[in-house]
């Protein structure tokens, strides 16, 4: 029987965010556009998302002189993120 | 990369991709704060040295407390100015705790040895230091790191036996030189070298 894959995690610009917030502690929004090769536009929005989701927590604050958003995965996220893992490999028979 | 649907094996490679991305590269300035540490604690530690050689009076010594009144302001200076957009990992958590719990440690016997006389102070202060440098190489596998900690922790043994002489100031000194400014300096030219 196949589980169903959470459709917020099963987009790719998503998966990519919760992979990367998965192996760090927190990681500036300035990063995640670096690495995705997304644009601000898009990222904001599917941050938004994960973020209503209760996937990840945003902070807004300032570093010197200019804004810095900061992402941070929740047990939420983590747990969300297993599921979908686990979802896979029953896919993949793995 | 767009907002589109992957198939599953598309899903698998791209959470093992994002994940290896964030295998964190050293980042610039590592040594920053062993420099303003080993730097501060050296020029400290040289002016009691004189002062107390010139004067022979020991309230020269409430100056050691100059090194966390110096050092905390111009720390918070720095990570305040500090532009990076690399990410915070658990390995960066956990130096963090190490120099907090190190730091905190070395306070309180800079703080016995102005109530008990000929306490074994700059031996415990070393080597409670050299402890946080051999920890913080361990961590982030950095050999000179690991080295000059385990280093220092054994040369620590020299500030306990001269402790009644002037000349344990010295030994302290030069092994902040060996501990937090050598490190300091190799973590940043590695640093710099990452990012060419």
């Amino acid at each position: 029987m196949f589980k169903e894959l959470d459709p917020l995690l099963h987009s790719e610009l998503r998966l990519a965010v919760m992979s990367m917030l998965l192996s760090v502690e927190e990681a500036d929004f300035v990063y995640l556009k670096e690495q995705t090769k997304a644009t601000s536009g898009n990222l904001s929005v599917q941050i938004d998302k994960l973020n209503e989701a209760g996937y990840i927590e945003v902070e807004r604050g300032f570093a010197g002189k200019r804004t810095r958003t900061v992402c941070k995965i929740t047990p939420v996220g983590v747990n969300a993120f297993e599921n979908y893992v686990e979802s896979l490999k029953s896919y993949l028979k793995l | 990369m767009e907002n589109k649907q992957l198939n599953e094996k598309e899903s698998l490679e791209l959470i093992a991709q994002m994940i290896r991305n964030t295998q964190k590269k050293m980042e610039k300035g590592s040594g920053i704060p062993f420099l303003i540490w080993g730097y501060v604690t050296i020029a400290v530690s040289l002016t009691v040295w004189y002062l107390l050689g010139k004067t022979g009076n020991q309230h020269w010594n409430f100056l050691w407390f100059a090194i966390p009144i110096i050092g905390f302001p111009v720390m918070l200076l720095v990570l305040k100015k500090k532009k990076t957009t690399l990410p915070k990992t658990y390995i960066d958590k956990i130096i963090n705790y190490v120099w907090i719990v190190m730091g905190i440690s070395a306070l309180i016997p800079s703080m016995a040895a102005t109530v008990i006389h000929n306490f074994p102070v700059l031996f415990l202060v070393v080597l409670l230091i050299s402890a946080g440098t051999a920890m913080t190489g361990l961590v982030i596998k950095f050999k000179p790191l690991v080295v000059s900690g385990f280093g220092g922790m054994l040369l620590s043994i020299l500030c306990l036996i001269l402790r009644a002489s002037l000349e344990s100031i010295l030994v302290f000194a030069a092994l902040f030189l060996l501990v937090q400014v050598i490190p300091g300096h190799i973590l940043n030219y590695k640093s710099r070298k990452n990012h060419v």
